[in-house]
């Protein structure tokens, strides 16, 4: 098992960091998973990624707000789908 | 589709939906009750009631055990009062010199990133990425299973 960081916990190391940032690469989307990538490029495409998820939010909110305005938001109907 | 299949029913994932669709039965009920049609600014109201039913029942879902779900929640509480001073000065907790200086960037869009060391950073990260796959994921099936169920209503 690795020694935890039991010194005072403001000295966190950089290779502690580097294993967290590693840990974060396999939830990135698509080509990112396979290959040995450096934890810059790690934190850089995560960074992108999340934004990317914000905005699809926003998008998406947008087009449900209009399912609401169209009145054919039944959510009833949806729950049952949604529970499939 | 999903298939019916009973294991690893993701219970986070249902708990997501079945909060954000309460949030959207109550948005349902206020806009039915509004004249039509909506004027640009009451169109745009209601997109960013929806984003915010969005974040709201994320942040309410996941609760008080994640730094990023607690900044949520505190940031919708004080949204009446629409302060957006901060209230402390910026803390800097970035102690591993400038070697990872992509953490800057990354607290800036993990709610509540910037009060956290990066440590706490980077965990939160992890989590709320799953949220949000969670969310747009369900937000995507809301509005397929309303196309596919409209289309086939019989007129």
């Amino acid at each position: 098992m690795s020694s935890s960081s039991r010194d005072r916990s403001s000295r966190i190391t950089e290779d502690e960091i580097n294993d967290l940032i590693l840990k974060l690469q396999p939830l990135l989307p698509d080509s990112m998973s396979n290959t040995r990538v450096s934890a810059s490029m790690i934190l850089k495409e995560t960074c992108n990624y999340l934004k990317k998820l914000h905005k699809e939010v926003d998008d998406l909110s947008e087009r449900l707000s209009q399912l609401l305005a169209s009145g054919s938001f039944d959510a009833d109907t949806i729950r049952a789908l949604l529970r499939r | 589709m999903k298939s019916t299949s009973p294991q690893n029913p993701n219970p986070l994932k249902k708990k997501l939906a079945s909060r954000f669709l309460k949030a959207m039965k109550k948005l349902s009920h206020k806009i039915s009750s509004s004249p039509s049609p909506p004027s640009t600014a009451e169109r745009r109201r209601r997109h960013r009631a929806v984003r915010a039913a969005a974040y709201a029942s994320m942040a309410s879902a996941v609760g008080p055990r994640r730094a990023w779900s607690r900044a949520l929640l505190r940031k919708l509480r004080s949204k009446a009062t629409a302060t957006s001073g901060r209230k402390t000065a910026r803390r800097n907790p970035r102690n591993i010199g400038t070697r990872f200086l992509g953490l800057n960037e990354l607290c800036d869009v993990v709610p509540g990133g910037k009060a956290m060391d990066s440590c706490s950073l980077l965990s939160e990260t992890g989590h709320y990425i799953k949220c949000l796959r969670a969310q747009v994921q369900i937000m995507r099936e809301i509005l397929d299973s309303s196309s596919s169920s409209s289309s086939s209503r019989i007129l």
